[in-house]
């Protein structure tokens, strides 16, 4: 009782400062104390809801089996399918139910295909899970709308086609992405048509997921692609270049050779790079002429093309260049003579003492 | 009962596993389901299968080791076949080269691989 | 001398340590809500992203992973075969032998069954030499691994030479001990392929911390937290300066530094820079410094980029002699970077690179020990001539300890929340028990490590990099 008092009176008597600083210490303890209890709550919590997220798994996959291998010849929906569908209506209307069960019909419906993952998506229909992903799309949250989309996306849903259109030019990038995937997933080449109108930049990162989603399809019937490379978007005109490579696009050349003109440097570049793919001979003779006038970059590009695409009528061209400056030239025009003409190459031999060039000539002689 | 043919298969995803031992078992075959490479490799050793399906990706250890495993410690000839999510030739081609004897890719129909799993067990 | 100007005198001594503290203290605490913020927006950003695409496209841009090895023969074999996991469809590995005086180079050869090979190297930055040579392997399933041996030149020269054998568009610059996970390479590139107006010049991850992880062939099995304080606290120390700093620099585009044990760069950049500088014992940080002040010169738009997902993990030193050397290392580097390009310092012209993170750093960072010390050498003289005022002391000291405790919970809590990477029972316990030892068990050698640094960095200009000797990561058990 008596130091109590000792520290009242103590606490009373200092300078304002020091009472200032005390009591928020003592706003400190109180919160670590909290924040200590609430961080044990918070580990055991997340603990069980990893349990009951474990238990709910195991729960609605057998709900799904059952489903699966409940159907019968006769009716559309046996009986025993039909109580499932029901029981899962009712879970559904809890979020964190509904979230399991959505992974869950997920898990399975990506790995199989046929008939089995029909079955899944009409079940997903009939327990009117499709309903909630629906209503997602008027959140006023972003990360809310493109999850929605993105469900839509994974369940093959058709029908909202014309709702998710509306999206393509949304200011939130992440929809945007969502929109994209949901057009070509489902609706392959036919869904690059947003091309048509896209306002806003499509980063490297979407080109490649959307590549790499339409690369999986059987049909690969390509819709026509030159209106896209004369696109006043040159994200674009990037994505088209990358489909005239990997599609064998050599219809396009003409728009393509006219893109080596491009304001853009990478794009005369990737340019450059498809011509090279595509084996078109005109564009040679137009690079060559305009060589000096070239960057850098694509003088390198240009010689890689070379590489590719060798004639004889190349060999002055590769003669004067042997010496260039540049490491990668000298690399380039060196090895392309070398297969055109081994006995000129080899008489290259001293024509120069820099350290370099001896490098790259003795590297390419014995390899 | 003891006529039935064992199958070990190896899946992390545990709801297409669940499936495919109900498919499978309809047909009257034996499951024994491991979620990970290692509880394969003893599953295989303790109960020697007729068959193993295992996925190539899983943690710890992967499809491929056992394969290797079965090949090569153990010895046996038991068929395997492999299932890969696209875009991994690669292993598929190892796959093949440590001696699996069919493959699969994802998605693929449980149908069909009832199919090739009697095929290789005639 | 007069005892009222004295009293002025010791009241403004007062006063400018007061303000330091205050500005500290709302730094920290500014940035602690920024990096929430950043790191909330991240998260819900990630629930979308989809890696599976990326990682095997052959579109996907071509990495190069460079890893410098000195002495690493203990553990060499299971880092590569590790490097060589990644899940990653375009990337090859590079391995510097950096003049290694042990046998790392004839165990690659037997385990990997390489071949010494002709290699054309364009020698845009110069570096020492090669000596045994460049080797690649006879085994196809090895197609991804070069190692190239060298005479040694410090891990910044080896990095330079990875700058120039590599035939990539994208550098990551890694310790070979450092555990990559499968999924680290796409993680990482992302910020480079996202980006619309700017350019990512490079780009960090979070370095997590393994002692006690069982590691098996090169995989993370199991993820335990350390019985030592002295790594337990390192962890904490870790968690603070990822979650609750690093995020809002990346934010602001002010890092100043990424990680030397995992980053990622443009490599034209990196090479137009000139690469590492091999004169400095902080060349992670030198070279960011230098890449930015580049790019402003340039005028061009950038981004240093940050990724907070764990994606590497290494081992820290778990003895106190190793640790002061590791930090009296970070001490001198810090110091060396900051006078190299003191020539931004305050300069408009470099923007928040000069007007925000240099001042940060400077006086957060570099000068931070030494005020410190400069305040406890007050303290005892103060104690000497007996004018301490004891209840100022007790009651602002109380205060600064709790206001560490809290902070360091905070990031704790900032951990639950985003990665959870400690599960198991008892631990959230135990980091409790830390966040109150930390201030005992960890801030007074990090302190002594420092002055040590600016005694070297001024005194003793001969110390370089110091060792850190292997003890190799637990192993899995066999049987269980």
């Amino acid at each position: 009782m008596e130091s109590y008092q000792y520290l009242i009176d103590y606490f009373e008597n200092s300078p304002t400062i020091i009472k200032v600083v005390w009591v928020a210490s003592s706003i400190f303890i109180i919160i670590i104390i909290l924040l200590v209890i609430y961080l044990k709550y918070l580990r055991g919590h997340l603990r069980k809801n990893e349990k009951i997220v474990t238990k709910h798994q195991k729960e609605y996959e057998s709900y799904l089996i059952s489903y699966l291998y409940a159907g019968n010849e006769e009716e559309e929906i046996s009986e025993e399918q039909q109580a499932i569908i029901d029981k899962l209506k009712s879970c559904a209307v809890d979020e964190f139910k509904r979230r399991i069960i959505v992974s869950t019909l997920l898990r399975l419906r990506n790995e199989i295909s046929g008939e089995m993952a029909e079955a899944i998506q009409k079940l997903y229909f009939q327990s009117g899970l499709i309903s909630y992903a629906l209503s997602q799309l008027k959140s006023k949250k972003w990360y809310i709308v493109a999850k929605g989309i993105r469900e839509l996306t994974q369940f093959h849903v058709k029908e909202v086609h014309d709702e998710i259109v509306n999206f393509v030019n949304h200011p939130k990038k992440e929809i945007r992405k969502e929109v994209q995937l949901y057009l070509v997933t489902l609706f392959h080449f036919e869904g690059l048509k947003f091309l048509d109108v896209l306002q806003t930049h499509l980063s490297e990162w979407d080109q490649i997921q959307l590549l790499e989603v339409l690369q999986h399809f059987e049909n690969q019937e390509l819709p026509n692609i030159k209106p896209w490379l004369k696109s006043t978007n040159d994200s674009v005109v990037t994505f088209a270049l990358k489909l005239a490579k990997i599609y064998n696009q050599f219809e396009a050349k003409d728009a393509i050779m006219q893109l080596l003109a491009h304001q853009q440097k990478v794009i005369r570049v990737d340019a450059i790079n498809a011509l090279s793919h595509l084996q078109v001979v005109e564009a040679k003779d137009i690079l060559k002429n305009n060589f000096d006038k070239l960057s850098l970059e694509e003088q390198i590009t240009f010689f890689k093309l070379l590489e590719n695409m060798y004639e004889t009528s190349d060999e002055p061209f590769l003669l004067d260049h042997v010496t260039h400056i540049n490491f990668e030239i000298k690399l380039s025009a060196l090895k392309t003579l070398k297969i055109l003409n081994i006995e000129k190459f080899k008489s290259l031999n001293e024509i120069s003492d820099e350290p370099d060039y001896v490098k790259i000539f003795n590297f390419i002689e014995h390899n | 009962m003891s006529d039935a043919k064992k199958i070990v298969l190896a899946e992390d995803n545990s709801t297409l596993s669940r499936l495919l031992k109900f498919r499978l078992e309809k047909e009257g075959y034996k499951l024994l389901i491991a979620a990970d490479g290692k509880e394969a490799i003893e599953l295989i050793e303790q109960h020697n299968p007729d068959i193993i399906l295992t996925d190539i990706m899983m943690p710890f250890i992967s499809g491929l080791e056992v394969i290797s495993h079965v090949r090569n410690k153990l010895k046996r000839d038991t068929p395997i076949i492999v299932f890969s999510a696209a875009g991994q030739e690669e292993n598929i081609i190892k796959a093949f080269n440590l001696g699996a004897n069919d493959f699969m890719g994802k998605p693929f129909s449980p149908n069909e691989l009832v199919i090739r799993v009697k095929r290789l067990l005639r | 001398m007069n005892t009222s100007t004295v009293q002025i005198i010791l009241l403004i001594i007062h006063l400018l340590f007061f303000i330091y503290a205050f500005f500290a203290i709302g730094s920290y605490v500014i940035l602690a809500i920024i990096s929430t913020i950043e790191t909330k927006e991240y998260m819900k950003k990630n629930s979308f992203v989809n890696y599976k695409e990326i990682m095997s496209s052959t579109i996907s841009p071509s990495i190069s992973i460079i890893a410098p090895a000195y002495n690493e023969s203990l553990n060499i074999i299971e880092n590569v075969r590790s490097l060589l996991s990644s899940h990653y469809v375009n990337y090859d590995v590079f391995i510097i032998n950096d003049g290694s005086k042990d046998d790392s180079l004839e165990k690659l050869i037997k385990a990997y069954d390489l071949v010494k090979v002709d290699f054309l190297i364009n020698q845009q930055i110069p570096t020492k030499p090669i000596r045994a040579g460049v080797f690649k392997s006879t085994n196809p399933a090895f197609e991804k691994l070069t190692v190239v041996d060298k005479e040694n030149g410090g891990k910044a020269d080896a990095l330079n030479m990875g700058l120039n054998i590599s035939n990539n568009n994208y550098v990551a610059c890694i310790d070979v001990d450092c555990l990559l996970l499968e999924n680290a390479l796409q993680k990482m590139i992302k910020p480079f392929l996202e980006v619309t107006e700017e350019t990512v010049i490079a780009t960090g991850g979070v370095i997590r911390i393994a002692n006690s992880c069982i590691i098996k062939d090169g995989k993370l099995l199991d993820v335990n937290f350390p019985k030592k304080w002295i790594v337990q606290a390192q962890i904490l120390e870790y968690l603070r300066a990822f979650l609750l700093g690093r995020m809002a620099w990346s934010r602001l585009n002010g890092l100043l530094v990424i990680s030397g044990a995992f980053g990622l760069f443009n490599k034209k950049i990196a090479i137009e820079v000139g690469g590492y500088d091999t004169n400095t014992v902080g060349e992670d940080m030198e070279i960011i410094v230098r890449l930015r002040r580049h790019m402003e010169e340039q005028k061009l738009k950038y981004k240093v980029a940050y990724i907070p997902d764990p994606l590497c993990w290494t081992e820290a030193p778990d003895n106190y002699k190793i640790f002061i050397s590791q930090r009296n290392r970070w001490t001198r580097g810090t110091i060396e970077t900051l006078r190299k390009h003191r020539k931004i310092a305050f300069n408009s012209k470099y923007k928040s690179l000069g007007l925000l993170s240099y001042p940060y750093w400077l006086f957060f960072e570099r000068l931070a020990p030494v005020i410190e010390v400069i305040g406890i050498i007050y303290f005892v003289i103060l104690m000497a001539l007996n004018e301490v005022r004891w209840d100022y002391t007790v009651a602002f000291t109380v205060l600064a300890y709790l206001f560490a405790v809290l902070f360091s919970i905070v990031a704790i809590f900032s951990e639950e929340l985003t990665f959870h990477q400690y599960k198991k029972k008892g631990t959230g316990f135990k980091l409790i028990v830390i966040s109150i030892l930390e201030p005992f068990v960890l801030h007074p050698f990090i302190l002594y490590a420092a002055i040590r640094g600016n005694m070297d960095y001024y005194f003793n200009k001969k110390k370089k990099w110091g060792e850190m000797t292997r003890k190799g990561m637990a192993k899995a058990k066999k049987n269980n």
